[in-house]
């Protein structure tokens, strides 16, 4: 990881381009221009001179030399509907990074982590794979169908475990806090939870009652 | 000409009030009146944190327009603001500013009536921004008290936690420079200043945003401690508030090492329950603030602590409120500010259903404070047959009495009508305990204020 040396940033940011992975989840791209972040970071994206904004974590590496988030379009999402239908070349207003839901420097090398999410709370884990070359991790995405996994090509097939509740298509058919149940918990990991609070809290329970200690857990709730 | 200013809010918008007065005295010639009436200029330092806060607003602004048809009058609001609201007050008053352009007020009054736009001076982005904020700091502030002053430290906010609007507000977090902070506290306890309260959002993170070129906040605590050695001055210094996520041993060791840092700690918690803490973006556990309450205890015994708790928060089960009252209980606090949850437009928390109904959240309210009481009670008992210095900040609600605080922020009043006591030290031996305060008598005292006024040197002892 690279040292928490961020300068609070609030500017414009240029459209790169645009990304759909399905019919609802899409990530944008813009021009790096020299923006440091940690993975697990997130920002505040806005369309230019309108005071709006929501939290997005950041889906790109560390080390890449563009910036990317990933969004889901949601129907009541005034922002991410309108945010589906810029053009590369747009300019958007983005306030950032921010966040501390990141990886402790000192754990990176020594411990193993689960990285626990559903939807697009992948996000920062995705960031913190691409950040971090080597690191011991495995990761619990829970979706409804095995089509909405998001880039699972981008993660090792080994580590990484699909769980589907709507089919069986995925590596695992029930959701993440089912898998969680059924199976043990490595009590020397760090667990790292991203999603919808129902999940998050569901997932802290089965945690805590197999022996985790709430501080081996750290979460980020998207709402 | 004369001027009327309104302050909503917590003590940073007191603390700022005390700038923006500064600026109109010195710079426009307006004098201060406390009838808003007869005032010329009239303002407002608002607060979008709170809605009631917004409220007010409204309504004095509807008041302060019908007077215009009546007399000459010129209006201005600034202080903590969410865009959206700041977007609103452009068209009601004459005069709209962030605290960072208090500067540009003066000019602003001389343009008003010739170029009239609040806009036209305001740089109003959605989100605010921060960079003239280290020319503000450097406005020698009107302060509001002769004993107790505020110094703000930093300014903004990074933690987001979804029940406050504070990030929205005031932005991201700016430290201010040490030299200057030292330097005020300095010239502060020259003046006779008994208590200064460090202020910011979260004074623990002081330096975080300047790393390498700004010292951290266990040093900040140092370098104030090490000038109040090298005076020979009695005086409390207070921090508010820190974030649990940011508290170290080193800023607890740090203040029990300097008889001039006070031995009071407030250390919000909001939730005692992990999931409720989690769903407040606190990013911390209750066991990271156990351990730092047990660092408290064990570096400083006699430290008092104080905390926020917050009832009733969006989806807040019983189960989760019993936690929270066992939290009261275990951390044996000395008080709490206890809040039922209202949403703050522009928090993260504003977009859920506020779900739990005002009686339960009432209810609750009442059961906490019932368990904050037999807490503090306890407290105060322990104090019964102990001398305790206390600063005597004004007379106490029973007649013939005198109110005072001890280091450690707990209330104690005594028999006195002796105003020359005010803003000064004595020694009062506690002689009962009740629920949020106790009662002593008193035993010595130094009018050192009113001798310091008079330009009289010595210290007078009784």
């Amino acid at each position: 990881m690279q040292e928490n040396t961020i300068k609070p940033v609030k500017n414009q940011v240029k459209v790169q381009q645009i990304r759909h992975l399905s019919e609802s989840v899409y990530v944008l791209r813009f021009d790096r221009n020299g923006l440091s972040f940690e993975a697990g970071q997130h920002v505040i994206l806005g369309l230019a001179s309108k005071n709006n904004g929501r939290e997005y974590s950041v889906y790109s590496g560390e080390q890449d030399d563009f910036f990317e988030v990933l969004i889901k379009e949601v129907q009541e999402g005034d922002i991410s509907r309108k945010l589906r239908k810029v053009q590369p070349g747009d300019l958007l207003e983005m306030d950032g990074p921010l966040g501390f839901f990141t990886l402790d420097p000192d754990q990176v090398l020594t411990k193993k982590f689960v990285f626990i999410a559903t939807g697009t709370g992948i996000a920062p884990f995705s960031s913190f794979v691409k950040s971090v070359p080597g690191l011991d991790y495995k990761i619990l995405h829970g979706v409804r169908f095995g089509h909405e996994a998001i880039e699972r090509e981008n993660y090792d097939a080994a580590r990484f475990h699909l769980c589907t509740s709507g089919d069986g298509s995925g590596d695992f058919h029930g959701r993440v806090t089912d898998y969680l149940t059924t199976n043990p918990a490595d009590k020397n990991s760090e667990y790292y939870l991203c999603g919808n609070v129902k999940m998050i809290h569901q997932a802290f329970d089965i945690l805590k009652e197999k022996g985790i200690s709430s501080d081996q857990m750290h979460a980020e709730v998207y709402f | 000409m004369k001027y009327h200013l309104i302050t909503l809010g917590c003590y940073m918008n007191i603390s700022d009030s005390e700038r923006v007065r500064t600026i109109i005295e010195s710079q426009t010639g307006y004098e201060w009146t406390d009838n808003e009436a007869e005032a010329n200029l009239v303002g407002i330092l608002a607060c979008s944190v709170r809605q009631k806060a917004i409220n007010k607003v409204y309504s004095r602004i509807t008041k302060w327009n019908k007077w215009k048809h009546k007399k000459s009058l010129v209006t201005f609001i600034s202080g903590c603001i969410l865009p959206n609201d700041m977007e609103k007050f452009l068209k009601l008053f004459d005069i709209v500013f962030r605290m960072s352009e208090l500067e540009k007020l003066p000019e602003m009054l001389r343009h008003y009536g010739v170029v009239t736009p609040a806009s036209l001076f305001s740089d109003l982005d959605s989100m605010p921004k921060n960079q003239s904020i280290d020319t503000f700091w450097k406005i020698t502030p009107h302060y509001s008290s002769n004993f107790e002053a505020f110094v703000p430290i930093q300014n903004g906010c990074d933690k987001f936690c979804t029940f406050c609007a504070v990030p929205y507000t005031r932005g991201r977090e700016v430290s201010r420079p040490s030299d200057e902070i030292v330097e005020e506290v300095k010239s502060l306890v020259g003046q006779g200043y008994k208590t200064i309260t460090l202020l910011g959002q979260n004074v623990n993170s002081y330096g975080l945003d300047k790393k390498g070129e700004e010292i951290g906040f266990p040093d900040l605590l140092r370098r104030i401690g090490e000038m109040g050695n090298s005076i020979e001055k009695e005086f409390w210094v207070y921090f508010t508030s820190p974030h649990p996520r940011d508290m170290t041993d080193e800023v607890i060791e740090v203040i029990s090492q300097y008889p001039c840092l006070a031995k009071q700690i407030h250390l919000p918690l909001q939730s005692g329950d992990d999931k409720v803490l989690i769903t407040m973006n606190r990013k911390h556990s209750l066991e990271k603030y156990r351990e730092i309450v047990h660092a408290v205890r064990r570096i400083i015994p006699e430290a008092t602590l104080f905390t926020d708790i917050i009832v009733g928060f969006a989806g807040e089960t019983d189960e989760q409120f019993e936690n929270s009252r066992k939290a009261i209980t275990e951390f044996n606090y000395n008080m709490a500010y206890i809040a039922q949850y209202s949403p703050r437009p522009g928090a993260a928390a504003s977009r859920w259903d506020d779900d739990i109904p005002a009686e339960v959240k009432k209810a609750r309210y009442h059961l906490i404070t019932e368990d904050l009481r037999k807490e503090s009670l306890a407290c105060n008992q322990k104090m019964v047959g102990k001398t305790c210095r206390l600063l005597v900040v004004g007379h106490d609600r029973k007649e013939g009495y005198l109110s005072g605080l001890t280091e450690g922020k707990l209330i104690v009043r005594f028999a006195s009508e002796n105003e020359d006591l005010f803003g000064g030290f004595v020694d009062v031996k506690i002689t009962s305990a009740s629920d949020f305060s106790m009662e002593g008598e008193l035993e010595t005292y130094q009018v050192f204020k009113t001798c310091e006024v008079l330009g009289i040197k010595e210290t007078l002892q009784v």
